[in-house]
């Protein structure tokens, strides 16, 4: 009940912040922009072949989507980071703490709050992939639920380390350094390959140290621009899954008992 | 034996800038106790350490050194908070709920279900004059009414012991008054009031102990009665005063007012005696001899410039 209450707090909270309010206008934006050449592709389909026609609009959506997951990375982040560091800031916590409340249930509720934020944006950025997609006359075959489910996970890292770094530091901080560890990922995995400038033995240390999101993404398995999944067995899907929230789990722990810790004064 | 519902003992805390040598200490070795049912002042002035010292009572922040006992727990443990309703300094809340809508969030967090809520939300915001606004977003609240929601969600669980750090701030005069009252009622019930504030006079009407400190260190603690009454002065009343007693009085130090009662003379104790007897031959009727009761307030101000003078 306290940290349903806390989580539906956070969440709420969350909707109204400005950053966040800022982020929702430039995610219609987006939407808006796309929807003319789309629109075009659609009213070219009688000049072009079916096929062009398919190739060019199903690559025109999965680049949104590739943007739009990057984003809903970098929201995860700030939003968890915010959440936390807010409520100290402004003073709230004092109150809530002063109830019955343990301090890792305060902050379980509050990275279940950023996951219903995050839960929201998922379907948003579906109905957007569906809705793009219908626009140049094209549909997605694919299930929606690894769609739904990958993000989820990738989030759920991502808020987690979040809210770990900001457990001890600025929130700014926090978020500059989700954001260096989102790029350095790129250049220690495996699909970087040898021309990344760090040495070898740094790229295999970062590589087992931090998350690897590339095993988190859908598009491992999924090509939008085909509009089907790549066969990949259920085993593949429940590790790749549980591999992402033991992560999170690890990180969210050691966020709950360095926040254990923690002076909480507003200063 | 009954266990005191706040126990500070040989409390220590420093504070330590980031990237820094600089250390300030906020709190050394400071010892009181508050006993249940009683209303208790912590006074000092700004900057004093009153607000960390709630602050480490609350499990806000951690004490470097000494022993801390809140209705016999520790500082922070679950078991105690249940049973404790706070207000903190500057009330902060949460702008975009309205006043019946962060109530409710409070009672989920203290475990009161949602069916008992409805009333109870009704009776609290009649209780802080607050009924009326309940579509009001928090965030056009004045402060004066942030403070009476803030009152309201401290006394929502109907707790053992209130914290209240600088309750008053914000009120108007007939806030304050109403917080006054309520303190009152909570004493008469048998409540604990641990209570910080700036406005003694009103304190005065109320608690049964002082704690002061100053920078950090505690300079007096004890029940107001005993600390108010002076040893060193009386208070002696009488219907008249001849011009000579009167002289007499003036060139051993008396101060001469005319009060209700009749003319008062406060002289110094060792005086009492002589004075007396002079009223008594000169036919005057000694309606009354006291010792001299300072206010909260002077014996405030007089503690922290005895303090200072002796740092």
């Amino acid at each position: 009940m306290k940290i349903r209450a806390i989580a539906l707090n956070t969440f709420s909270s969350l909707l109204h912040n400005k950053l966040i309010l800022l982020f929702c206008a430039g995610f219609v934006c987006v939407l808006l922009l796309m929807m003319t050449p789309l629109m075009l592709a659609k009213s070219m389909a009688r000049t072009m072949n079916a096929s062009q026609v398919q190739g060019m609009v199903l690559s025109e959506v999965s680049g949104i989507m590739s943007l739009l997951s990057g984003f809903g990375s970098l929201l995860a982040a700030w939003a968890a980071a915010d959440a936390v560091a807010g409520e100290v800031k402004s003073g709230t916590i004092l109150a809530v703490l002063a109830r019955p409340v343990r301090r890792w249930e305060f902050l379980l509720g509050k990275y279940l709050g950023v996951q219903l934020l995050m839960a929201v944006y998922i379907v948003c950025t579906l109905i957007m992939t569906y809705f793009l997609a219908g626009i140049g006359g094209q549909s997605i075959q694919s299930n929606p639920l690894p769609l739904v489910v990958y993000p989820l996970v990738r989030y759920a890292v991502y808020s987690a380390i979040a809210m770990l770094l900001v457990t001890r530091l600025h929130p700014v901080v926090a978020f500059g350094i989700v954001l260096v560890i989102a790029v350095v990922i790129g250049m220690v995995g495996p699909s970087a390959g040898q021309s990344s400038f760090l040495p070898a033995w740094l790229r295999s240390g970062l590589y087992f140290l931090l998350p690897s999101t590339g095993l988190l993404s859908e598009t491992r398995f999924l090509t939008i621009t085909q509009a089907d999944l790549k066969p990949v067995a259920w085993s593949s899907h429940a590790i790749a899954l549980a591999y992402g929230l033991d992560y999170a789990l690890i990180c969210f722990l050691l966020a709950a008992w360095l926040f254990q810790r923690r002076s909480l004064s507003r200063e | 034996m009954t266990t005191a519902a706040i126990e500070f003992h040989n409390v220590s805390k420093t504070y330590q800038r980031r990237f820094s040598e600089e250390r300030i200490e906020a709190l050394a070795d400071v010892s009181f106790e508050v006993m249940p049912g009683e209303v208790c002042a912590f006074l000092g002035p700004n900057g004093a350490g009153k607000t960390t010292s709630i602050s480490i009572l609350m499990g806000f922040l951690f004490a470097d050194a000494g022993d801390i006992r809140v209705l016999g727990y520790a500082p922070g443990d679950v078991r105690a908070k249940a049973q404790i309703g706070f207000l903190p300094e500057n009330f902060a809340f949460y702008k975009f709920l309205t006043g019946p809508a962060l109530l409710r969030f409070h009672m989920a967090l203290a475990g009161i279900p949602g069916s008992q809520a409805d009333n109870l939300i009704g009776e609290l915001l009649a209780k802080v004059r607050l009924h009326g606004y309940e579509s009001l977003r928090i965030g056009k609240y004045s402060r004066g009414m942030a403070q009476r929601l803030g009152l309201a969600q401290a006394l929502m669980t109907n707790p053992q012991l209130l914290v209240l750090d600088e309750p008053t701030s914000g009120l108007d005069p007939a806030g304050r008054k109403e917080v006054l009252d309520l303190l009152t009622a909570l004493k008469s019930a048998g409540k604990t009031v641990f209570l910080s504030s700036h406005i003694l006079p009103e304190v005065e009407q109320i608690c049964d102990r002082v704690v002061i400190i100053d920078r950090g260190r505690l300079v007096r603690a004890g029940p107001l009665r005993e600390m108010l009454v002076s040893n060193d002065r009386v208070g002696i009343v009488v219907d008249r005063l001849p011009e000579d007693v009167a002289l007499m009085a003036v060139q051993r130090g008396a101060a001469i007012e005319r009060g209700e009662h009749g003319l008062r003379i406060s002289i110094d104790a060792a005086h009492k005696r002589e004075i007396t007897e002079l009223l008594w031959n000169a036919g005057c009727d000694v309606i009354s001899l006291n010792p001299v009761k300072s206010s909260l307030e002077e014996l405030f101000l007089q503690t922290v410039k005895d303090h200072e003078g002796a740092q």
